[in-house]
């Protein structure tokens, strides 16, 4: 009797030690032997619907297709899921909880829009599921799941009104914007920068979302002489500005785009009146860049790529950049991968040459990858470098590379 | 200043009209409102894009088989999606026209790509200057083309004995069909005539706002035209797309941006107080 006592209590022990052991080595949410699931919410119709499918078809797919046909990483193969949102943040919510919920995914990777990306922060900071490098520039810390892309939309204006000031010596800096938190987020901390100099916009023009015609915007920025005036649009309506001002005959202001406004598609659509025009660019030319890096990102977009319309753009180039750098984090992260384990991997990541943007370090403190851009003018029809590249350190303009 | 504002308001108003043009065209005949009016510029004009673009066709012949196509899109749409509802109410043709907008802007995409192109104008891209103004030629051309399209169709369906029938197919159709008109043709023609007019938006709007399967979202400002100008009175569509454009430019110019974008709203609210039928809409009897 006692001897079955014994062994029973041995038992016990044994199978409470087994059951411990198995759900030691039990994966990670996401994670299987062979494969690792990651998705996101994204615009595959909405006013973001080229963004969108451009970033997920072509640069997320894309690069995920190369590593894939390389064996993976650690031998798992990346999956991927993607819900349309149409840039609505209640379908955003919505698609994210399937994600975490249904699909089980590892991470959130590359969502995109402001408004559907802030709507989804606190459900999955909540649910501790990362949300890494979303598509969008108001300023995200504080979160050790929450990793962040390009220079925030008030650096970037800090940055530019910098350069204007104390670089170029313009005193009188108008700017035309959309009337929505985009515009807003560069006007504010713009005005701030500006009155640090003891200056302020002399003109602020703004636009409604859509509107197909400016004219009565640039008469009234033409009339303010300014010596130069921020353009913080999208690009058909900044394509409409430019058009509208050649054809007012506006000479003597400097027109000067936003971060998100530098893109190829807008100069293309200006047909040729573009020339002249400055702008902050966040990322090398993705059409015309012989660096190295950009170079094997067209090769790979074109032979990996998922969407049909494989014209080399910024937004792609994105997708792209950002799975390269998970697939960094995911490397570092080794065999056994959890979510925490990657985080640290990520956090881990010291002056990390990417050959496109300046050396990427994160921090436990720091999740910004990149704060930085470099100045260009339109020459002959493309984006031509006219500084290096700039970050601001308390004010002051500082080169980096 | 104000001349040239009030000049690029009519250019720009000129578009709303067109598409305030192809709705009222279609509510004339078939009392139906056409959701999918917007989109039919925009797949009109991305037809157009492939011709010319595409397979290097000269833009005069692009032009003319768009035209050509678009007739037969109008007819074929008719066919396959609103006679099957002809007779269901005035609401579920809505909706099925809204189906119908949906299905061309995705449908389009996956074709064309969701980017935005620039997009030659059939007018040549120069600038004339008048007083302090400069005006170009573009929006000189896109506001006579649209009065000139109005001129056309308005005698069309006032003294042609074709477009008389058309109008009393909105009247009444049994009474119509019992006078020997085709009701079944007149729909179908009337569906080729406003798919045309949406091409012609199309063709006329896409230099001024850029190619892209967002273009079709202009249908609300061309339901905006519509009622203040009218519900189904071809001149009152133009007068109405021209005024909204015209006051849609004006206002920023005096006006802080915060209040702005009411103004057009505002505009058209105090008219349809005053007018409920809209600037030159008419009073419709019905006889019990």
């Amino acid at each position: 009797m006692q001897k079955l006592r014994y062994l029973s209590t041995f038992g016990l022990i044994v199978l409470v030690a087994l059951f411990l052991t198995v759900s030691d080595v039990k994966a990670e949410v996401g994670v299987t032997d062979t494969s690792i699931l990651v998705g996101c919410s994204n615009s595959f119709s909405g006013p973001l619907v080229y963004p969108g499918t451009q970033l997920v078809n072509n640069g997320l797919k894309g690069y995920f297709g190369y590593i894939n046909a390389q064996g993976g990483v650690n031998g798992r193969k990346i999956l991927t899921q993607f819900y349309d949102d149409g840039y609505k943040p209640q379908n955003a919510v919505a698609n994210s909880k399937r994600l975490v919920e249904q699909d089980k995914v590892f991470a959130i990777l590359a969502s995109q829009g402001t408004g559907p990306v802030m709507a989804t922060v606190k459900y999955l900071t909540q649910n501790k599921v990362p949300l890494l490098f979303p598509f969008q520039g108001v300023p995200l810390s504080g979160q050790k799941t929450i990793f962040t892309s390009f220079t925030p939309y008030p650096n970037q204006s800090e940055l530019v009104v910098t350069w204007l000031v104390k670089v170029k010596g313009f005193k009188r800096i108008g700017i035309l914007y959309q009337d929505d938190k985009y515009g807003y987020t560069f006007r504010d901390p713009g005005q701030k920068m500006l009155q640090k100099f003891g200056l302020k916009w002399v003109a602020a023009e703004s636009y409604k979302r859509g509107a197909k015609d400016l004219s009565a915007q640039v008469a009234k920025l033409r009339k303010a002489n300014l010596d130069a005036v921020l353009l913080v649009a999208t690009p058909p309506p900044g394509a409409t500005f430019l058009k509208e001002a050649h054809k007012q005959g506006w000479k003597n202001t400097r027109i000067i785009s936003s971060g998100p406004l530098t893109d190829e598609k807008y100069i293309n659509l200006t047909g040729g009146v573009g020339e002249g025009v400055w702008g902050l660019s966040l990322w090398p030319d993705p059409v015309h860049s012989q660096d190295p890096a950009v170079v094997e990102y067209r090769e790979i977009m074109q032979k990996y790529g998922k969407d049909r319309d494989k014209t080399p753009n910024r937004y792609s180039l994105y997708g792209y950049f950002y799975a390269k750098l998970f697939v960094e984090g995911l490397k570092r992260a080794g065999k056994n991968v959890t979510r925490e384990s990657f985080i640290a991997a990520l956090e881990g990541i010291k002056d990390w040459e990417s050959g496109m943007i300046p050396p990427v370090s994160f921090s436990g403190t720091n999740h910004l990858t990149q704060n930085s851009g470099f100045m260009v003018e339109v020459q002959q029809g493309v984006f031509r470098p006219i500084s290096g590249w700039l970050t601001l350190k308390e004010g002051t303009l500082v080169p980096l590379k | 200043m104000l001349l040239q504002v009030i000049f690029s308001g009519l250019a720009t108003g000129s578009i709303y009209a067109l598409v305030a043009l192809g709705l009222s065209l279609i509510y004339n005949t078939t009392e139906h409102v056409n959701f999918a009016q917007g989109e039919m510029s925009m797949v009109s004009a991305f037809v157009g894009f492939t011709f010319f673009n595409m397979l290097g066709l000269s833009l005069p012949i692009a032009i003319l088989l768009t035209l050509l196509i678009s007739a037969l899109l109008g007819i074929i749409t008719e066919r396959l999606v609103i006679r099957p509802a002809m007779r269901a109410p005035h609401f579920n043709i809505f909706i099925i026209t809204i189906g119908v907008s949906i299905v061309m802007k995705s449908l389009s995409g996956f074709i064309w790509s969701h980017n935005d192109y620039p997009y030659p104008s059939i007018f040549p891209d120069e600038t004339i200057s008048i007083g302090s103004a400069t005006i170009d030629l573009i929006g000189l051309g896109n506001i006579g083309a649209t009065v000139l399209l109005m001129v056309i169709l308005y005698a069309f369906f006032k003294y042609t004995r074709y477009g008389t029938a058309m109008r009393a197919v909105s009247e009444s159709q049994n009474a119509a069909l019992l006078m020997g008109v085709n009701v079944k043709q007149s729909f179908a023609v009337t569906w080729a005539i406003s798919f045309v007019v949406a091409a012609v938006a199309g063709i006329l709007m896409a230099p001024v706002v850029f190619l892209s399967t967002h273009m079709g979202i202009v249908v609300i400002n061309g339901f905006a035209a519509a009622i203040l100008g009218g519900w189904g009175s071809i001149p009152g569509a133009i007068i109405g797309g021209m005024l909204l454009g015209v006051i849609d430019n004006v206002a920023p110019l005096y006006l802080p941006s915060q209040i702005k974008n009411v103004v057009p709203f505002a505009v058209i609210f105090i008219v349809l107080v005053i007018r409920p039928k809209g600037i030159m809409g008419m009073e419709r009897f019905t006889r019990v």
